[in-house]
Protein backbone atom coordinates (compact mmCIF):
# COMPACT_ATOMS: atom_id res chain seq x y z
CA UNK A 1 0.00 0.00 0.00
CA UNK A 2 3.13 2.43 0.73
CA UNK A 3 3.75 2.18 -2.93
CA UNK A 4 0.55 2.42 -4.02
CA UNK A 5 0.45 6.01 -1.83
CA UNK A 6 3.04 6.81 -4.38
CA UNK A 7 1.09 6.26 -7.38
CA UNK A 8 3.37 3.20 -8.36
CA UNK A 9 0.85 1.53 -10.89
CA UNK A 10 2.58 -1.72 -10.96
CA UNK A 11 1.89 -1.53 -7.20
CA UNK A 12 -1.47 -1.09 -8.04
CA UNK A 13 -1.57 -3.57 -10.54
CA UNK A 14 -0.55 -6.03 -7.94
CA UNK A 15 -2.97 -5.44 -5.14
CA UNK A 16 -5.47 -5.92 -7.83
CA UNK A 17 -4.66 -9.02 -9.17
CA UNK A 18 -4.15 -10.55 -5.16
CA UNK A 19 -7.56 -9.19 -4.11
CA UNK A 20 -9.44 -9.08 -6.95
CA UNK A 21 -10.80 -12.87 -6.96
CA UNK A 22 -12.28 -12.85 -2.61
CA UNK A 23 -13.91 -8.96 -2.88
CA UNK A 24 -15.63 -10.20 -6.56
CA UNK A 25 -16.89 -13.43 -5.12
CA UNK A 26 -17.72 -12.02 -1.37
CA UNK A 27 -19.73 -8.69 -3.23
CA UNK A 28 -21.20 -11.13 -5.97
CA UNK A 29 -22.69 -12.98 -2.75
CA UNK A 30 -23.39 -10.01 -1.25
CA UNK A 31 -25.58 -8.49 -4.47
CA UNK A 32 -26.70 -12.34 -6.03
CA UNK A 33 -25.38 -10.89 -9.69
CA UNK A 34 -22.05 -10.35 -11.41
CA UNK A 35 -22.23 -7.51 -13.67
CA UNK A 36 -23.43 -5.27 -10.36
CA UNK A 37 -20.51 -7.05 -8.51
CA UNK A 38 -18.23 -6.27 -10.69
CA UNK A 39 -18.72 -2.63 -11.10
CA UNK A 40 -18.87 -2.53 -7.72
CA UNK A 41 -15.64 -4.04 -7.24
CA UNK A 42 -14.37 -1.89 -9.74
CA UNK A 43 -15.33 1.56 -7.85
CA UNK A 44 -13.70 -0.35 -4.79
CA UNK A 45 -10.38 -0.58 -6.59
CA UNK A 46 -10.54 3.24 -7.98
CA UNK A 47 -11.10 4.13 -4.09
CA UNK A 48 -8.24 2.43 -2.88
CA UNK A 49 -5.88 3.60 -5.74
CA UNK A 50 -7.48 7.44 -5.61
CA UNK A 51 -7.46 7.10 -1.52
CA UNK A 52 -3.94 5.75 -0.79
CA UNK A 53 -2.37 8.63 0.22
CA UNK A 54 -4.55 8.83 3.09
CA UNK A 55 -3.94 5.11 4.19
CA UNK A 56 -3.43 4.76 7.55
CA UNK A 57 -2.18 0.81 8.14
CA UNK A 58 -3.97 -0.28 11.38
CA UNK A 59 -5.44 -2.97 9.99
CA UNK A 60 -4.37 -5.43 7.29
CA UNK A 61 -5.75 -4.67 3.74
CA UNK A 62 -8.22 -7.32 3.07
CA UNK A 63 -10.00 -6.17 6.75
CA UNK A 64 -10.12 -2.76 5.49
CA UNK A 65 -11.21 -3.60 1.72
CA UNK A 66 -13.84 -6.07 3.67
CA UNK A 67 -15.52 -2.76 4.54
CA UNK A 68 -15.23 -0.95 1.41
CA UNK A 69 -16.96 -3.01 -0.25
CA UNK A 70 -19.44 -4.24 2.49
CA UNK A 71 -20.62 -0.61 2.55
CA UNK A 72 -20.75 0.06 -1.53
CA UNK A 73 -23.31 -2.84 -1.16
CA UNK A 74 -25.20 -1.33 1.72
CA UNK A 75 -25.62 1.96 -0.94
CA UNK A 76 -26.37 -0.41 -4.11
CA UNK A 77 -29.04 -2.27 -1.90
CA UNK A 78 -30.77 1.43 -1.22
CA UNK A 79 -30.53 2.04 -4.66
CA UNK A 80 -31.76 -1.11 -5.88
CA UNK A 81 -34.72 -2.53 -4.16
CA UNK A 82 -33.66 -6.10 -5.26
CA UNK A 83 -31.11 -8.23 -6.88
CA UNK A 84 -31.65 -7.55 -10.75
CA UNK A 85 -29.68 -10.20 -12.55
CA UNK A 86 -31.42 -13.06 -14.12
CA UNK A 87 -31.27 -16.22 -11.33
CA UNK A 88 -30.03 -18.19 -14.65
CA UNK A 89 -26.63 -16.70 -15.07
CA UNK A 90 -24.26 -19.11 -16.31
CA UNK A 91 -21.88 -20.52 -13.32
CA UNK A 92 -18.34 -22.01 -13.91
CA UNK A 93 -18.62 -25.32 -15.69
CA UNK A 94 -15.14 -27.43 -14.72
CA UNK A 95 -15.16 -29.80 -17.70
CA UNK A 96 -19.29 -31.03 -17.32
CA UNK A 97 -21.35 -32.22 -19.31
CA UNK A 98 -24.07 -29.81 -20.69
CA UNK A 99 -26.84 -31.96 -18.16
CA UNK A 100 -24.16 -31.59 -15.21
CA UNK A 101 -24.01 -27.71 -15.96
CA UNK A 102 -27.78 -27.31 -16.09
CA UNK A 103 -28.46 -29.04 -13.12
CA UNK A 104 -25.78 -27.02 -11.36
CA UNK A 105 -26.47 -23.69 -12.58
CA UNK A 106 -30.16 -24.52 -11.40
CA UNK A 107 -29.11 -25.47 -7.81
CA UNK A 108 -26.89 -22.17 -7.53
CA UNK A 109 -29.50 -20.32 -8.84
CA UNK A 110 -31.67 -21.28 -6.15
CA UNK A 111 -29.24 -20.54 -3.53
CA UNK A 112 -29.06 -16.87 -5.05
CA UNK A 113 -32.46 -17.03 -5.10
CA UNK A 114 -33.01 -18.09 -1.34
CA UNK A 115 -30.10 -16.33 0.03
CA UNK A 116 -31.42 -12.90 -1.92
CA UNK A 117 -34.52 -13.45 -0.08
CA UNK A 118 -32.76 -12.96 3.13
CA UNK A 119 -32.71 -9.23 4.85
CA UNK A 120 -29.79 -7.81 4.24
CA UNK A 121 -27.66 -8.28 7.54
CA UNK A 122 -28.70 -12.11 7.90
CA UNK A 123 -27.19 -12.64 4.14
CA UNK A 124 -24.02 -10.36 4.99
CA UNK A 125 -23.32 -12.71 8.39
CA UNK A 126 -23.48 -16.03 6.12
CA UNK A 127 -21.49 -15.05 3.57
CA UNK A 128 -19.13 -13.55 5.68
CA UNK A 129 -18.94 -16.32 8.21
CA UNK A 130 -19.98 -19.13 5.83
CA UNK A 131 -18.50 -18.57 2.69
CA UNK A 132 -15.86 -15.99 3.44
CA UNK A 133 -14.94 -17.62 6.69
CA UNK A 134 -14.03 -14.70 8.94
CA UNK A 135 -13.84 -15.11 12.34
CA UNK A 136 -17.01 -14.08 14.38
CA UNK A 137 -15.15 -11.08 15.71
CA UNK A 138 -14.14 -10.10 12.71
CA UNK A 139 -17.73 -10.50 11.01
CA UNK A 140 -19.35 -8.99 13.92
CA UNK A 141 -17.08 -5.92 13.68
CA UNK A 142 -17.83 -5.36 9.87
CA UNK A 143 -21.49 -5.57 10.78
CA UNK A 144 -21.20 -3.27 13.85
CA UNK A 145 -23.02 -5.99 16.22
CA UNK A 146 -22.20 -7.91 19.23
CA UNK A 147 -21.00 -11.78 18.66
CA UNK A 148 -24.37 -12.72 20.02
CA UNK A 149 -25.88 -10.47 17.73
CA UNK A 150 -23.97 -12.13 15.18
CA UNK A 151 -24.95 -15.26 15.54
CA UNK A 152 -28.81 -14.00 16.47
CA UNK A 153 -28.11 -13.14 12.62
CA UNK A 154 -26.88 -16.69 11.25
CA UNK A 155 -29.51 -18.78 12.99
CA UNK A 156 -32.43 -16.59 11.86
CA UNK A 157 -30.49 -16.85 8.51
CA UNK A 158 -29.74 -20.45 8.02
CA UNK A 159 -33.36 -21.06 9.69
CA UNK A 160 -35.08 -19.38 6.79
CA UNK A 161 -32.92 -20.65 4.28
CA UNK A 162 -33.98 -24.11 5.42
CA UNK A 163 -37.30 -23.12 5.44
CA UNK A 164 -37.57 -21.69 2.08
CA UNK A 165 -35.53 -24.78 0.54
CA UNK A 166 -37.95 -26.93 2.66
CA UNK A 167 -38.64 -29.33 -0.11
CA UNK A 168 -34.87 -29.67 -1.54
CA UNK A 169 -33.23 -30.17 2.14
CA UNK A 170 -35.59 -32.58 3.42
CA UNK B 1 -27.88 -27.20 28.56
CA UNK B 2 -24.66 -27.94 26.75
CA UNK B 3 -26.73 -30.35 24.16
CA UNK B 4 -28.99 -26.60 23.85
CA UNK B 5 -26.46 -24.86 23.14
CA UNK B 6 -24.59 -27.87 20.53
CA UNK B 7 -28.07 -27.19 18.83
CA UNK B 8 -27.56 -23.46 18.63
CA UNK B 9 -24.17 -23.23 17.03
CA UNK B 10 -25.15 -26.04 14.65
CA UNK B 11 -27.87 -23.84 13.60
CA UNK B 12 -25.91 -20.75 13.35
CA UNK B 13 -22.39 -22.00 12.21
CA UNK B 14 -23.26 -25.07 10.49
CA UNK B 15 -21.89 -28.69 10.27
CA UNK B 16 -17.88 -27.71 10.23
CA UNK B 17 -16.24 -27.63 13.18
CA UNK B 18 -13.96 -24.78 11.70
CA UNK B 19 -16.35 -22.42 11.87
CA UNK B 20 -17.74 -22.59 15.29
CA UNK B 21 -16.41 -20.36 17.52
CA UNK B 22 -13.06 -21.81 19.48
CA UNK B 23 -15.13 -21.26 23.05
CA UNK B 24 -17.61 -23.74 21.56
CA UNK B 25 -15.27 -26.28 19.83
CA UNK B 26 -14.84 -28.14 22.77
CA UNK B 27 -18.41 -28.67 22.61
CA UNK B 28 -18.68 -29.98 19.16
CA UNK B 29 -15.72 -32.38 19.98
CA UNK B 30 -18.01 -34.01 23.19
CA UNK B 31 -21.67 -34.22 21.07
CA UNK B 32 -20.27 -34.65 17.75
CA UNK B 33 -19.85 -38.69 17.82
CA UNK B 34 -23.37 -39.00 20.11
CA UNK B 35 -26.61 -40.08 18.30
CA UNK B 36 -28.49 -36.74 18.94
CA UNK B 37 -25.50 -34.34 18.29
CA UNK B 38 -24.66 -36.77 15.11
CA UNK B 39 -28.03 -36.07 14.30
CA UNK B 40 -28.21 -32.03 14.75
CA UNK B 41 -24.82 -31.62 12.57
CA UNK B 42 -26.44 -33.88 9.77
CA UNK B 43 -29.36 -31.55 9.15
CA UNK B 44 -26.91 -28.82 9.54
CA UNK B 45 -24.61 -30.29 6.64
CA UNK B 46 -27.73 -30.56 4.59
CA UNK B 47 -27.66 -26.48 4.90
CA UNK B 48 -24.32 -26.57 4.25
CA UNK B 49 -24.62 -28.66 1.39
CA UNK B 50 -27.22 -26.68 -0.21
CA UNK B 51 -25.02 -23.41 -0.10
CA UNK B 52 -21.86 -24.98 -1.51
CA UNK B 53 -23.69 -25.31 -4.64
CA UNK B 54 -23.11 -21.87 -5.46
CA UNK B 55 -19.86 -21.77 -6.71
CA UNK B 56 -18.47 -18.12 -7.85
CA UNK B 57 -16.16 -17.98 -11.19
CA UNK B 58 -12.40 -16.87 -10.77
CA UNK B 59 -12.37 -12.74 -12.31
CA UNK B 60 -11.15 -12.76 -15.72
CA UNK B 61 -7.99 -11.02 -16.68
CA UNK B 62 -9.98 -8.16 -19.01
CA UNK B 63 -11.24 -7.33 -15.15
CA UNK B 64 -8.04 -6.90 -13.54
CA UNK B 65 -6.46 -4.91 -16.27
CA UNK B 66 -9.83 -2.80 -17.02
CA UNK B 67 -9.27 -1.69 -13.37
CA UNK B 68 -5.46 -1.49 -13.30
CA UNK B 69 -6.20 0.66 -16.72
CA UNK B 70 -8.69 2.79 -14.59
CA UNK B 71 -5.61 3.81 -12.62
CA UNK B 72 -4.00 5.91 -15.49
CA UNK B 73 -7.20 6.62 -17.21
CA UNK B 74 -8.03 9.87 -18.38
CA UNK B 75 -10.56 10.92 -15.69
CA UNK B 76 -7.55 10.15 -12.88
CA UNK B 77 -5.25 12.13 -14.83
CA UNK B 78 -8.00 15.04 -14.91
CA UNK B 79 -7.90 14.77 -10.87
CA UNK B 80 -4.56 14.79 -10.24
CA UNK B 81 -4.02 17.26 -13.03
CA UNK B 82 -6.51 19.62 -11.08
CA UNK B 83 -4.95 18.70 -7.42
CA UNK B 84 -1.05 19.97 -9.10
CA UNK B 85 -3.14 23.08 -10.66
CA UNK B 86 -4.71 23.98 -7.05
CA UNK B 87 -1.52 23.61 -5.55
CA UNK B 88 0.62 26.12 -8.00
CA UNK B 89 -3.10 28.19 -8.13
CA UNK B 90 -2.45 28.30 -3.97
CA UNK B 91 1.29 29.09 -4.37
CA UNK B 92 1.24 31.85 -6.99
CA UNK B 93 -1.46 33.37 -4.68
CA UNK B 94 0.79 33.29 -1.91
CA UNK B 95 3.82 34.65 -3.39
CA UNK B 96 1.56 37.90 -4.68
CA UNK B 97 0.53 38.33 -1.02
CA UNK B 98 3.74 38.59 0.14
CA UNK B 99 5.03 39.90 -1.94
CA UNK B 100 2.29 42.90 -1.81
CA UNK B 101 3.35 43.43 1.96
CA UNK B 102 6.78 43.58 1.71
CA UNK B 103 6.25 46.59 -0.42
CA UNK B 104 4.28 48.18 1.66
CA UNK B 105 6.29 47.41 4.36
CA UNK B 106 8.77 49.53 2.67
CA UNK B 107 11.84 47.17 1.77
CA UNK B 108 14.75 48.29 -0.43
CA UNK B 109 15.01 45.66 -2.47
CA UNK B 110 11.70 43.17 -1.90
CA UNK B 111 12.33 40.48 -4.53
CA UNK B 112 15.76 39.77 -2.66
CA UNK B 113 14.00 39.98 0.65
CA UNK B 114 11.81 37.36 -0.69
CA UNK B 115 13.43 34.82 -1.96
CA UNK B 116 16.39 35.26 0.36
CA UNK B 117 15.06 36.27 3.54
CA UNK B 118 16.23 40.29 5.43
CA UNK B 119 19.25 37.68 7.02
CA UNK B 120 20.83 37.23 4.32
CA UNK B 121 20.54 40.98 3.22
CA UNK B 122 22.22 41.98 6.63
CA UNK B 123 25.07 38.67 5.59
CA UNK B 124 25.78 40.70 2.23
CA UNK B 125 25.90 43.84 4.11
CA UNK B 126 23.14 45.32 2.66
Amino acid sequence: MAAVARQDARAYARLVERHLGWSLRFVERLVGGRADAEDLVQTAFLRVWLGASRWEPNAKFSTWFYRVLYNLCMDHFRAHTAPTEALDEAIPDGGQSSEERLAGSQRAARVRAALAALPERQRAAIVLCYYEERSQAEAAALLAVSEGALESLLSRGRAALKKHLGRELH
Amino acid sequence: MTLDRFRDCAGAYGADRRRWPADAQPLYDRFARAAEGAAILAAAERTDRFLDAWQTGAPDDALAQSIAARASGPRVRRRIAWQATAFAAAAVIGFVIGFAQARNDGGADVVTQLLLGPASMRGIGL
